[in-house]
């Protein structure tokens, strides 16, 4: 039960890890707009998280703590990739930024990790007003 | 430090998009300049950008953990080269520079292509502004987890 009590956070953990990652490489694409033969950044962690979901029908559950789960386990040490993406070119000069496509990234990525920050502190209120009684 | 190198990027960006900035100034400033230190016409002076490696150390190129990480650092400019391309000539006997068939060779700045170059670089200075008020607010954000 009490190892239980921060799955949820570490999970959320994990996902603010990725966005602020996802920050730092659209900032890295932005100050390279004009730079030639520079390609874009992009970071992978959704399709690993539901790949882990997905997966998560096939588990056993695990009744000794010595069992070896099958299936993709707990969730509790997502993959988080950063890969330059090669397939296109924006310009004659090889850079392959699309600085409107990066800045609206990067308002999606903000408005993502305000909404994990605010789940993560709804969890911590929950947390502290059980450990309160409420009061 | 991880946390603040967001900064450090858009930073470098802000930096380098200045720097082609006062080169364009100096280009529009010295568009008639005939005559620079060497004795030549003013060539036009263009930078060369270049994406700045953070330090990392070897070992982290080879640990699997390291795809979760950003290789770059932001942008530099790796030099500041002149423009080869031919200079213009016009003809102008009266000029003091003119040669012996009255021709001045005058420095090779185009004026409109110096114009779009300025909004293309401050286009691109905001951007890196944006990101990093995107980062700021971020960062601030973070500090309210458990408030």
């Amino acid at each position: 039960m009490i190892n239980d009590m921060f799955k949820n956070t570490h999970l959320l953990q994990q996902a603010l890890d990725a966005s602020w990652l996802r920050n730092k490489a659209i900032s890295n694409n932005i100050a390279n707009v004009d730079t030639p033969g520079y390609k874009r950044l992009r970071v992978e962690f959704e399709q690993f998280l539901s790949q882990a979901v997905s997966r998560k029908a096939l588990t056993s559950s695990v009744t000794n703590e010595k069992h070896i789960p099958i299936g993709a386990g707990s969730p509790s040490r997502m993959k988080i990739r950063v890969m330059e993406d090669h397939s296109t070119s924006m310009r004659l000069d090889g850079n392959n930024v699309d600085i409107e496509n990066e800045t609206a990234q990067l308002a999606k990525n903000n408005i993502m990790y305000n909404a994990l920050i605010q789940k993560i502190s709804g969890d911590f209120n929950k947390l502290r007003a059980a450990i309160k009684e409420g009061r | 430090m991880s946390f603040f190198s967001s900064l450090d990027i858009s930073a470098s960006g802000l930096t380098a998009q200045r720097l082609r900035m006062d080169l364009i100034s100096q280009n529009i400033a010295n568009a008639n300049t005939t005559r620079t230190e060497n004795g030549t016409p003013y060539r036009r002076k263009v930078l060369v950008f270049q994406q700045r490696d953070g330090n990392r150390p070897f070992s982290d190129y080879l640990s699997d953990a390291s795809r979760a990480k950003i290789g770059g650092g932001g942008v530099r400019v790796l030099r500041i080269v002149e423009d080869t391309s031919p200079l213009k000539k016009i003809y102008d006997p009266g000029h003091p520079d003119a040669d012996q068939n009255g021709y001045v060779h005058m420095p090779n700045v185009d004026i409109t292509t110096e114009m779009v170059n300025m909004i293309s670089a401050t286009r691109s200075y905001e951007a890196n502004v944006s990101a990093l008020n995107a980062t700021k607010s971020m960062a601030m954000k973070a500090l309210e987890i458990g408030r």
